[in-house]
């Protein structure tokens, strides 16, 4: 009944610790899905929160992406590395939410969710006064705005370059493109960064 | 544009990951080596770097915000929720993922074959006298065309041999 999940990522390199996880998972052992799980969580609901930027959506879409992967077990062959695999569904799932014309209307209440961008260690070992807080929110909405702003792509590949620290040829791989097209997506992008946050980026040398 | 036997970065976007992985501290040592005496003489590769690791800072500071404590067990709750339900339910779901996209061609093949039967049928059938009528043609029409056809191949056939008795006198 299952159709055939291939990885679908070009040539096979050599079965990871995930890859050989889920192949466990296939043969029907829970507990290495739990292991993927919790290994791999956090790190997909920051890339799903920061490209649709709603903490609540980002780990819907999240459960959506694990859903997806039990159900493809019975299927899943480790033609590519698993988080390549699991970042690819993971961008599919994001981009056709943005794409969504009701999820954008949603998406322009960010305010609603203001809290949750507030991470524990934005309080050291003193509590921040009122002022330091409001402009700690500032400046946080301007970058959230500047990469908001990108397109959908250009975003993921910053995302995925900047915060996940994903190698070219695996956001490659993610994106379906060439590893020159990756660059060239990244190079635009970031200028573009620099662009709209100059203000907060002090010019200055290494 | 070669600086210190090395071709500047900024010159083409290829090779732009060699500033972007500096400046993001993720170059391995070599080509840092490489690099800064690339830049000890190249000043728009110092202007890029100081603006790409000022921003990579700034980018910094966004920080994920905390992940639900319940998001395991809602996730368990659905995967139950998947195992209880019926076969049909089930496959569609397989189908939802992306299963139905190899069936779009197959699909498109079935229809242009499809109407190709339907075309070819049509044109071979024999023309009823109800269908002709409501076409306007009627079938006494039909017969009287393949009298007149029959009418100009004897005509023809008549002109031949005229002709060859004609060319048998003058001998």
């Amino acid at each position: 009944m299952w159709q055939r999940v291939n990885t679908g990522m070009g040539a096979s390199p050599a079965p990871d610790l995930d890859a050989e996880l889920m192949l466990r998972v296939r043969e029907g052992d829970e507990d290495s899905f739990r292991v993927l799980l919790d290994k791999h969580r956090n790190p997909l609901i920051h890339f799903l929160y920061r490209m649709v930027q709603d903490q609540p959506v980002s780990e819907e879409l999240a459960q959506e992406v694990f859903l997806r992967i039990y159900r493809s077990r019975a299927s899943y062959e480790p033609t590519a590395r698993f988080t390549t695999w699991m970042f690819r569904i993971a961008t599919h799932v994001a981009l056709n939410w943005l794409r969504d014309e009701k999820n954008e209307r949603a998406q322009e209440r960010l305010d609603d969710d203001r809290d949750y961008d507030l991470p524990s260690r934005e309080l050291p070992d003193r509590k921040p006064t009122v002022e330091q807080r409001m402009l700690y929110r500032a400046r946080l909405q301007e970058i959230r705005d500047a990469i908001a702003l990108l397109p959908a792509k250009q975003r993921a590949a910053v995302l995925m370059h900047k915060y996940q620290e994903m190698e070219y040829s695996q956001i490659a791989a993610v994106l379906e493109c060439s590893e020159s097209a990756v660059k060239s997506l990244l190079f635009r992008a970031y200028e573009t960064l620099r662009g709209r946050l100059a203000h907060m980026v002090t010019r200055g040398t290494k | 544009m070669t600086y210190q036997g090395m071709t500047c970065p900024l010159l083409s976007e290829e090779s732009i990951d060699i500033l972007l992985d500096y400046a993001a501290g993720r170059l391995d040592q070599a080509r840092s080596t490489l690099l800064e005496r690339h830049t000890a003489s190249c000043e728009s590769c110092v202007a890029f770097l100081g603006g790409q690791t000022s921003l990579w800072q700034t980018l910094d500071e966004w920080e994920p915000a905390t992940v639900s404590m319940d998001f395991n067990r809602r996730l368990w709750r659905r995967i139950d929720g998947l195992r209880t339900q019926p076969w049909y339910r089930r496959f569609s779901a397989s189908v939802r993922l992306g299963g139905w996209k190899p069936a779009i061609p197959l699909a498109a093949a079935v229809l242009v074959v499809a109407a190709g039967f339907i075309m070819d049928h049509q044109n071979t059938a024999p023309v009823s006298p109800a269908a002709a009528k409501s076409v306007g043609v009627s079938v006494i029409e039909v017969d009287q065309v393949e009298k007149t056809l029959d009418d100009i191949q004897l005509l023809k056939q008549l002109d031949t041999s005229g002709t060859d008795t004609r060319a048998a006198r003058t001998l």
